[in-house]
């Protein structure tokens, strides 16, 4: 691990958090460790946990049994504003009847600070979010992206130590959420501000996270990098999760794999299964299986091909600028490796005509 | 073709049933009003409001409009405010205690203090030793008005606060703000115009109050008596140039009432557009 002391250091500790809303176990058990300046998402299907993490972090909602750290500092009986955050909500909750400024304005006139310092301060963060020339609009003349930016410097304004952002992309249309994701990234990374920010959405924590815990029913499945949950899945549930997965029982059918356990499945994704039009194969022109093109979907920088394999419609992409292949062709499928999941156990398994090749060599 | 066309003659024959209606049941009426009022002439018409006991009578009827106005529109946001952004036990049964008084006959309202706050009460030795005289006095009439309209100005509120969330709000704490700098600041300019539209409706209904306030107020001429106790007392006794009369004090203050209303409702709904 890193030496570098007290960048690293844990800067948000859950231990052992639960968390009850009447008969529903929302918070089952969770134990997350959050370093200091990262930017940490919490993913997660609908209804697994992730908003109540973040609600009981800004203190909006209390533990049932558990203790939350925030910088060395048990806060479990300190008030949310005491705590040092700042908070966007999903709707962004601006102040409907307020100016953009008198929004921004808001937290720093709580804190009774001078006038001329709030002014000069909104000022500073209009021009960071590039909002110039907005201040005396009301939150329902701006646009979707324009809201999302306000709101991110109201929470901004007081200069909290930390930022959590619950679901902050979902209410924004598709083609200026990538801008604002890219934006949002840059932003906390120039401020080197403790952010964490809720999504359900895999590409977007992938994509702006440099860390990712995964929420699953309650519990937190897995805590990492991007890279170390697409290439080492901790639980069965986030090999399925993470990735366009799909799920294989029979895969002992394939050829070079064997089946192991009798209740293992096999998750297959994408990335590692390679289409090759009849003859185009030349490396692995021997392991090649034969299979139907089911379906092909363009998805604009390449193609995603489905094909029939056993039983199973097993997707792969390619690259338009490859020789076209048509629905129905017979092509020629080369699967690289397959995750295998028993109970859970997750085992990475390569083809085993390349283990062979890479003795030969 | 022809569906449109028919389209066209329902609506018009909807427009005609509503304005018959109206005619029939409030025009024609408030006509009649105006006329019998006026049946003794002029001057006739001005004695009868001018009357000392009409004056006195119009005045307790705005001296308990308002403080039940005044203390209606207090608890009445309180109540609303509570029941809409904090979630607590037995938070159903106060809303739907707060829809009470609009079931309960206004007449069983008035008994209800009678036996709360009269002689045979448990309550009463205590009042009778402080010198507090409720039923039969001015507090009393108070008391059975505000119950009366209880429900008006948080049946207005609810929906607008249930509408809001609590996010705006939660966002407020978060950044250290007070409860009381949150409703100011953030709640209070959500449900301005329907506060005062509360407060209008309220205030109509108070002014009319009659069952309840019949009960309680021992009707003694000049003391507790309010107007439409008055005009009861003036028609019983077969003065109708007097009931009419103090019948179109009434309703002007009603029709002042209706306008006040119209412009509220014009201005709010523009200032909601504009903040939508």
């Amino acid at each position: 691990m890193s030496q570098s002391g007290a960048d690293t250091a844990a800067y948000v500790e859950l231990k052992g958090i639960n968390k009850h809303f009447k008969d529903y176990h929302a918070s089952k058990d969770v134990n997350i460790t959050i370093p200091r300046g990262k930017l940490v998402a919490l993913l997660g299907p609908s209804g697994s946990g992730k908003t109540t993490i973040l609600r009981m972090i800004a203190g909006l909602e209390n533990p049932d049994s558990g203790e939350i750290w925030i910088d060395g500092r048990k806060v479990n009986n300190i008030p949310g504003s005491e705590r040092g955050i700042g908070f966007v909500f999903q709707s962004y909750a601006l102040f409907r009847y307020m100016t953009v400024y008198d929004n921004i304005a808001f937290g720093l006139r709580i804190k009774k600070r001078p006038e001329e310092e709030i002014k000069n301060r909104v000022k500073e963060l209009l021009s960071l979010i590039s909002c110039e020339g907005l201040e005396k609009r009301y939150p329902s003349q701006l646009s979707g992206g324009q809201r999302q930016r306000v709101a991110f410097a109201r929470a901004l304004a007081p200069n909290p130590q930390l930022l959590l952002l619950d679901e902050p992309f979902a209410a924004i249309d598709a083609k200026v959420r990538l801008e604002l994701r890219t934006w949002l990234k840059e932003m906390i990374t120039r401020l080197r501000i403790t952010s964490i920010f809720v999504t359900h959405d895999q590409d977007e924590a992938i994509e702006v996270a440099d860390e990712i815990i995964v929420t699953n029913q309650g519990r937190v499945e897995q805590a990492g990098t991007p890279r170390e949950l697409y290439m080492h899945p901790a639980t069965s549930f986030v090999a399925k999760f993470i990735g366009n997965s799909i799920e294989v029982k029979n895969f002992e059918q394939f050829r070079f794999f064997e089946k192991s356990g009798k209740d293992t499945v096999a998750i297959v994704r994408p990335e590692h299964v390679r289409v090759f039009k009849k003859g185009e194969s030349v490396q692995y022109s021997r392991s090649v299986e034969e299979a139907v093109v089911e379906d092909i979907i363009f998805r604009g920088s390449s193609l995603e091909i489905r094909v029939r394999l056993h039983g199973n419609l097993i997707s792969s992409s390619r690259s338009i600028t490859d020789p076209m292949i048509e629905i129905g062709e017979t092509v020629d499928v080369f699967i690289y490796t397959l995750f295998l999941v028993d109970g859970d156990s997750i085992t990475l398994v390569r083809n085993q005509s390349l283990k062979e090749e890479s003795v030969f060599i | 073709m022809k569906v449109e066309k028919d389209k066209g003659i329902l609506k018009y024959i909807l427009i005609l049933l509503s304005f018959t209606f109206l005619a029939v049941f409030l025009l024609l009426p408030l006509f009649y009003i105006v006329v019998t009022a006026l049946r003794d002439g002029i001057t006739g018409y001005v004695q009868a409001v001018t009357d000392a006991y009409a004056v006195k009578a119009a005045l307790l009827t705005i001296r308990a409009t308002f403080w039940a106005v005044a203390v209606n529109t207090v608890v009445g946001v309180a109540a609303a405010w509570c029941v809409t952004k904090f979630a607590f036990k037995g938070k159903k049964l106060l809303s739907t205690f707060i829809d009470l008084p609009v079931t309960v006959s206004p007449i069983i309202a008035g008994l209800i203090y009678v036996l709360t706050f009269g002689r045979q009460g448990d309550l009463y030795q205590y009042l009778d030793a402080w010198g507090i005289q409720i039923i039969f006095a001015v507090p009393g009439i108070v008391l059975a008005t505000i119950f009366v309209t209880f429900p008006f100005i948080s049946r207005e509120l609810i929906p607008v606060l249930t509408a809001q969330g609590t996010d705006e709000e939660e966002a407020a704490a978060l950044m250290g703000a007070g409860t009381f700098t949150i409703f100011r600041k953030v709640t209070l300019p959500h449900i301005k115009w329907a506060l005062l539209y509360g407060v209008v409706l309220c205030t109509a209904r108070a002014m009319g109050e009659f069952g309840a306030v019949s009960v309680l107020s021992g009707h003694l001429r000049g003391k507790t008596n309010t107007l439409p106790l008055y005009i009861e007392l003036l028609y019983q006794g077969y003065d109708f140039t007097g009931a009419f009369a103090a019948s179109s004090i009434l309703v002007i203050m009603a029709v002042i009432v209706l306008i006040l209303r119209l412009v509220l409702e014009q201005k709010g709904k523009k200032d909601q557009e504009r903040n939508r």
